[in-house]
């Protein structure tokens, strides 16, 4: 556990050595600052004309959890985004030689490392994210003097989103050593396939009436992550409190997940450097 | 106990569509004591770098067996008493001095005021202390090979493998690294060193290797590598011209005084003597004839390439 700990600590700092990484959290802090500012200068009475005074504490948190998602939403993309390209270069750049044959003289296992690059990326993730929503939620919570905890839990669900993604990025970085390929195909899943893939199934169903073409989308939009939903629905549905609907998103991305990343972690077992 | 020990180990790689194969080390087959410094040469491509990634784990067997510290080359927490110094090593840029160290470091297990300690110690063994707190990236070759040095050392090991540890270093810097190196051996330490330069090799080293192609050529002393068989040097005194004993094939004058005689073994060369000495002839000095390492080197490889020609 002490080597995987060590491995994810330098990937954190190889994350924050670069400039993407400080770049976000520069711009979530002027987001929250901006945030802090606007939401004090809404009038109350503007906010709840017409509500009844009683039920004012719950259209309080409804408006408070609106105006977070609709400063987080694409702040939260745009951090996936960044992460995306600045996170697919951390395997190949540890596969490098004169790196990995030094890396791999240590007694630390193959897997060990793997899950340790693995680790790193989503900590740093999780750390950029958490400064963004935190930040965000505490100023409009103390503005609107509801803290509503389980807004927070859509850090999860986004970093989870990440997650799945990065998985894949690690099994390309390791197979090609390279961090384009991993990228784009992390790219191509979160702004192509998966929303698709979404459209093709739960909007555009009735309009598909070839069998084998509903076959194959029911076979990609179940074998693939469904970033789409995990962005959309399920983080929306997580900050308004309403909890996880329809689990089968997570379980598949999840399924996802672990089969790429096993498979990342068995390759990079058999690799010679 | 033996540091080192490798059985039938062979090594092929194969290209992408396994079309071609290249057959990097081959049936190979060593033992290294424990606390000797283990020259290993050969040219460029005959499979030194190969051979110190398998026993390492960065590159795995396709047939034979081996082990390090008698534990298999397959468990990876016998690295805790190993250092590795790579060819071309690469650090992360982002860290100074110091930090790769102390990464490296608690890689091995080093830590806290231990790890402290080291640190300072070995960026001074290696003249970089005023340079901890300098990002690598902004550090010289020399000085980068210098840090590997002390990288390999920062656990303490039993077993230090060494590729090319004075490349790109000055000669001040090669008597420094070469001195550290004596001074490991001196407290039991086993070095394995790949290395060109064989005069630096020749300096320090207790046993060599000579690999060519992935097989070993011919392993031993220094002394018993570079010894002519059978040839003799004879140092003796005046006025030997015109002796009929010197017309004979086997003696060839290399300088004054001194002759180099070929013999077929060591009764032959007892005649000689006794021919010598009933003709009255002052021999000062008998010593068997030595090649260096380098003319050895370089006669060794250029047979091996004949004979696979």
């Amino acid at each position: 556990m002490y080597n995987i700990w060590i491995t994810t600590w330098y990937t954190v700092r190889e994350a924050l050595a670069r400039k993407v990484f400080l770049f976000f959290l520069i711009l979530s802090a002027i987001a929250i600052v901006i945030t802090a500012v606007v939401v004090n200068v809404l009038s109350d009475a503007a906010l709840i004309s017409g509500i009844d005074p009683e039920q004012s504490s719950l259209i309080y948190e409804e408006i408070a959890s609106s105006i977070q998602l609709i400063i987080i939403t694409p702040l939260a993309t745009l951090c996936i985004l960044l992460a995306i390209f600045s996170s697919a270069s951390f395997v190949p750049n540890m596969l490098e030689k004169g790196n990995i044959d030094l890396l791999l003289s240590k007694p630390i296992s193959r897997p060990q490392l793997l899950t340790g690059k693995f680790l790193g990326g989503l900590l740093v993730v999780l750390l950029n994210l958490g400064f963004l929503i935190i930040g965000v939620w505490f100023v409009i919570a103390v503005r609107f003097g509801t803290f509503n905890f389980t807004f927070l839990s859509i850090i999860l669900s986004i970093t989870f989103t990440f997650a799945v993604l990065y998985a894949l990025m690690v099994l390309f970085g390791v197979i090609t050593q390279g961090s384009v390929p991993g990228m784009m195909i992390a790219y191509f899943i979160f702004l192509i396939l998966s929303p698709l893939l979404y459209s093709g199934k739960n909007q555009f169903d009735k309009l598909i009436t070839s069998d084998f073409l509903k076959a194959v989308i029911d076979f990609f939009y179940y074998l693939l992550p469904k970033t789409t939903e995990l962005m959309g629905g399920i983080t929306m549905d997580l900050a308004l409190g309403k909890g996880i609907a329809d689990w089968q998103p997570v379980l598949t991305s999840l399924g996802f997940m672990i089969a790429v990343f096993g498979y990342a972690v068995y390759i990079f077992g058999k690799k010679d450097f | 106990m033996n540091a080192v020990e490798t059985k039938d180990l062979t090594k092929i790689y194969s290209s992408a569509f396994g079309k071609k194969k290249i057959q990097a080390l081959v049936d190979f087959n060593l033992d290294v004591e424990e606390g000797l410094i283990f020259g290993l040469l050969g040219p460029n491509g005959a499979g030194k770098t190969t051979l110190i990634k398998l026993l390492l784990g960065i590159t795995f067997p396709t047939a034979g067996s081996a082990k390090i510290l008698e534990e298999k080359i397959s468990n990876y927490k016998v690295k805790k008493k190993i250092g590795y110094l790579p060819e071309n090593h690469k650090y992360p840029p982002y860290l100074k001095g110091g930090e790769v160290l102390q990464y490296f470091g608690k890689l091995t297990g080093v830590t806290g005021a231990e790890l402290e300690r080291k640190t300072d110690e070995l960026l001074a063994l290696v003249k970089l202390s005023q340079w901890k707190k300098t990002k690598v990236k902004n550090y010289s070759k020399g000085m980068m090979q210098r840090l590997g040095l002390a990288q390999a050392l920062i656990n303490d090991p039993e077993l230090i493998f060494l590729d090319e540890p004075t490349d790109g270093v000055d000669p001040i810097g090669r008597k420094e690294i070469r001195d550290i190196l004596l001074e490991l051996k001196s407290r039991k330490k086993t070095i394995f060193l790949n290395s060109h330069l064989l005069s630096e090799v020749e300096l320090i080293t207790d046993r060599v290797g000579i690999l060519n192609k992935g097989k070993l050529l011919r392993e031993g002393t220094v002394r018993e590598l570079t010894e002519k068989k059978e040839e003799y040097k004879l140092v003796i005194g005046d006025n030997v011209s015109g002796n009929d004993l010197f017309n004979n094939n086997s003696f060839a004058k290399i300088s004054d005084g001194s002759y180099s005689v070929k013999v077929a073994d060591i009764n032959e060369l007892n005649k000689i003597i006794d021919a010598l000495r009933s003709r009255s002839i002052l021999i000062k000095e008998i010593l068997p004839m030595k090649s260096t390492l380098e003319e050895m080197f370089i006669s060794l490889i250029n047979e091996s390439e004949k004979t696979n020609v």
